[in-house]
């Protein structure tokens, strides 16, 4: 769902950039005072594996492709919704630069849909599910499954703004469609929390990690 | 559990496998964004194929426009997939020393500050 700068006016691009900084500048913060050092191979191993799933688009059928956009796998494994902040703002920082994927000034759009709204409804989606239903697969799944089902709806709301699709028919269609990739997200953001758990479960945050002794 | 550095070793060799991989195997077809903008613009059926001639209209009058200098993760069509495996390698690697370089640089200024 990366927005080409084709998509939206420059100066909508400007007022999304806006707001993106602000919660880059929050991410920025909460790397300072809460990241501790022990976590940056975890950091380092999901910018470089965030950045390979991505460039990865599966067929999900009706015509369409799609690939992980990881923040609900970053904002899970990290134990903050800043944490998909800040690795999605730098992965989509070289994905435009240097690719051309995702325009240069719908880049704060892009940071705001896949970092800040994946992000956020990511973590709390997951930390209400863990809540509720006290099952890391059943949590993550769900959460990642919002997680890239929200900021799609984001992106078709600053799309009808734009002028670039029409409100309904823009929300049918994104939405449609990111549930289908909403699966992938969904499992594989499941299959990279096992996978971490099993090889270094001092790495993960949150109520996944395994209880003392078990 | 491994180390840290089987763990970075790991993880990143994972990666890159996977964007490898990538090259190759990923689907051409239209991303959901792409698809919905040609379904609004009447090209494409909600839920049917993509047909081979579809292409995105774009409007640029007012919009900001930018070359990349590898554009669709690959070096041009005269390179073929080794240009793309040099593009998603280089991107894989260049994400990872962002990213570390980044809370290094945060680490280092938050403790100078102090």
């Amino acid at each position: 769902m990366h927005i080409p700068d084709a998509f939206i006016p420059i100066p909508q691009g400007i007022v999304y950039w806006i707001i993106a900084l602000v919660f880059v500048a929050l991410a920025l913060r909460w790397a300072k005072n809460e990241m501790s050092e022990e976590k940056i191979p975890i950091v380092a191993v999901l910018a470089a594996g965030i950045f390979a799933l991505q460039s990865f688009n599966l067929p999900v059928s009706m015509g369409t492709s799609g690939h992980l956009v990881g923040g609900a796998l970053a904002a899970i494994v990290l134990g903050s919704p800043f944490a998909a902040v800040f690795i999605l703002a730098l992965v989509l920082i070289v994905q435009g630069v240097l690719f051309g994927d995702g325009g240069i000034t719908t880049m704060g759009a892009n940071i705001i849909n896949m970092g800040v709204i994946g992000g956020f409804v990511g973590f709390y989606s997951f930390k209400g599910l863990m809540g509720i239903t006290r099952s890391m697969p059943v949590s993550a799944f769900l959460a990642a499954w919002l997680a890239c089902l929200i900021p799609a709806l984001a992106a078709a709301g600053e799309m009808f703004i734009a002028g670039t699709f029409p409100l309904e028919a823009g929300l049918v269609a994104m939405g449609i469609y990111h549930a289908i990739i909403g699966i992938v997200e969904g499992m594989v953001t499941v299959g990279v929390i096992y996978l971490i758990m099993n090889v270094r479960p001092d790495l993960v945050d949150m109520g996944v990690k395994r209880p003392a002794g078990a | 559990m491994i180390d840290n550095k089987t763990f970075i070793i790991g993880g990143i060799v994972i990666a890159l496998m996977i964007g490898v991989v990538a090259v190759f195997m990923a689907s051409s077809d239209p991303d959901g964004l792409e698809s919905t903008a040609l379904v609004v613009q009447g090209q494409k059926e909600l839920t049917g194929a993509t047909p081979e001639n579809a292409e995105i209209q774009e409007d640029l009058n007012g919009k900001f426009s930018y070359e990349s200098p590898m554009p669709d993760y690959s070096l041009g069509e005269r390179f073929g997939p080794l240009g793309g495996i040099v593009a998603i390698v280089a991107g894989t690697i260049l994400a990872l020393l962002i990213v570390v370089g980044a809370i290094y640089s945060i680490k280092i200024a938050g403790k100078a500050t102090k």
